[in-house]
């Protein structure tokens, strides 16, 4: 992993067209302004983290039959409509 | 009628490749309808292509398989069976990565959690829907805002 240091005010550039610039350091609490083209998401880690568990939830569980649940969606669908 | 209602066609004979899956054993697909993911499956980097198989007539949900990892398997619904509960806005650059024009060939499917045992308490992803360019066969889960979106959301509204 690179490491870079860096004070307040100054910034990183990836690639061409990414700037990441410390604005603001208090108390353990670091602010990051995120400069970026429109089409580079940006996210907290955390999010992505909590997309890959429910991912691997999701594949983990899967159960051998379906119609059962099938059958309780539409169930289910019919007393809400109503 | 929906792009992705066409799973269900009677595939040409010389466009069928076999696939080994835990699953369902070896199955048949049409080349035409297999699914490219234009990014990394978020946890599962390794699996770009997917085919979609409904469960049955009557039923809701779809099956997701793999198609480079025979055991992985997602059971996914299409999001707009939940109707205008949810319809998120979806961010201009993934339309543009999945080469999106317009509403008539893109879907959304949500990615269901059912827990062993518990498959009452079967949830949805909506902070992680997949979006697909129907036509062009391309796919990706798209990140929405995680103040607005539940990643298991309950399936089942009491």
């Amino acid at each position: 992993m690179l490491i870079l240091a860096r004070k307040v005010g100054e910034a990183i550039v990836i690639a061409d067209d990414i700037k990441v610039r410390v604005l603001e350091s208090k108390g353990g609490l670091v602010k990051l302004g995120v400069e970026a083209p429109n089409e580079v998401a940006v996210h907290r880690e955390e999010i992505f983290l909590r997309i890959v568990e429910e991912n691997k939830k999701a594949a983990m569980e899967t159960p051998a039959d379906l119609s059962s649940l099938a059958e309780a969606f539409s169930l289910n669908k019919k007393e809400q409509e109503k | 009628m929906n792009a992705l209602e066409k799973e269900r066609e009677q595939p040409a004979a010389e466009k069928l490749i076999t696939v080994q899956t835990s699953r369902f054993g070896e199955i048949a697909i049409d080349q035409d309808r297999v699914i490219t993911m234009t990014s990394p499956f978020l946890g599962f980097p390794e699996s770009k292509r997917f085919i979609l198989r409904p469960h049955g007539p009557d039923s809701p949900f779809m099956w997701l398989q793999s198609l480079d990892n025979p055991d992985l398997a997602f059971v996914v619904i299409r999001a707009g069976l939940l109707g205008e509960a949810y319809d998120p806005q979806v961010p201009g650059p993934a339309m543009k990565e999945l080469e999106i024009s317009g509403e008539n060939d893109r879907d959304m499917l949500l990615i269901l959690t059912i827990p062993k045992g518990k498959p009452e308490d079967i949830t949805a992803n909506l902070l992680g829907p997949l979006l697909i360019n129907t036509s062009k066969r391309l796919a990706k889960q798209v990140v929405l805002d995680p103040n607005k979106y539940d990643p298991c959301w309950p399936l089942f509204q009491k």
